[in-house]
């Protein structure tokens, strides 16, 4: 999961060597936090929060599959 | 955009490589020649190859529809699900379908996960290559059915607007969802269509012209 969101966050940023990414695992659910660059923040949010949501959006289908769930955070 | 370097024996050569690389015409490519490149002697003294720096002029399709297979790949492998991906191209679009074990996985309620799949490769493919690509992601021929549906559900809503003479709404939709509905309705003169709302709420109202009017048609937005 950590691997997924890392990927298409540093594709989608200016500065991929700023993605951070951390997993809290817990028995069902875990936390994916992620943190980027103050400047890219906007670009993995995207207008309305779509982007924020189409992360989030595969990233419970990718849980769905290994019968977990996953939430996202995007940290400031 | 990218820009690439080739050596080869000669020059045509070196062109050729590249025009098959970036999958362009030569004319479509800029090329700057860094060093020209010898035969030597005999061909044997002395060869040196020719080496070219080339900057494509416009991003070709064919490439582009490439990458984003690799991209729509690479997030795919996250996903713990055996796929294949397929891309064509289609009137200036790319299409990438996802060929896969046919569960809804990947298609979400009402295309969610589809969507979003949709959603961050053309982000992603539109950074990298700098332009943007209409691009459509598609598994188990979703999208042709969804807008079958949709073109059935546009005729009917059509049909109660011409017998009511009332103008009648269509649910959320976005922005794929209502073209196809404008669409289906081009031709029929006797209703109108139009976007109406704002954000995530637009939806399709379909108007009847009145008789006696001259029958204009609406351009479609979107």
């Amino acid at each position: 999961m950590k691997d997924l969101i890392s990927y298409i966050a540093k594709a989608l940023v200016d500065k991929p060597e700023e993605v951070g990414v951390t997993e809290i695992e817990g028995e069902q659910t875990s936390v994916i936090e992620l943190k980027v660059a103050k400047e890219d923040l906007g670009k993995v949010i995207g207008k309305q929060g779509r982007t924020a949501r189409a992360m989030r959006t595969i990233l419970s289908a990718a849980s769905t599959k290994i019968k977990k769930r996953s939430v996202l955070e995007i940290i400031e | 955009m990218p820009v690439l370097e080739f050596e080869e024996k000669t020059l045509d050569d070196a062109i050729a490589v590249a025009c098959e690389k970036f999958k362009l015409p030569r004319e479509q490519l800029e090329i700057e020649i860094v060093s020209k490149g010898s035969s030597g002697i005999f061909g044997i003294v002395g060869a040196k190859k020719a080496k070219i720096r080339v900057t494509a002029k416009t991003l070709s399709l064919e490439a582009a529809a490439e990458r984003g297979k690799e991209i729509l790949t690479e997030i795919l492998t996250h996903i713990d699900l055996p796929t294949v991906i397929e891309s064509e191209i289609r009137e200036d679009q790319v299409c990438l379908n996802i060929i896969s074990n046919g569960t809804g996985l990947l298609i979400g309620k009402r295309g969610k996960t589809l969507g979003a799949l949709q959603h961050l490769v053309t982000k992603i493919l539109h950074r990298e290559v700098g332009e943007n690509v209409s691009l459509i992601v598609d598994t188990e021929n979703y999208r042709s059915k969804r807008e079958m549906s949709l073109t059935e559900l546009a005729q009917q809503l059509s049909e109660k607007v011409k017998k009511s003479h009332r103008s009648l709404t269509t649910g959320p939709m976005n922005a794929q969802d209502r073209r196809v509905v404008h669409l289906a309705l081009k031709e029929d003169l006797e209703v109108r269509t139009k976007s109406k709302g704002e954000g995530n709420l637009r939806r399709v109202v379909i108007y009847p012209v009145r008789k006696g009017k001259k029958p204009q048609k609406a351009a479609a937005p979107e």
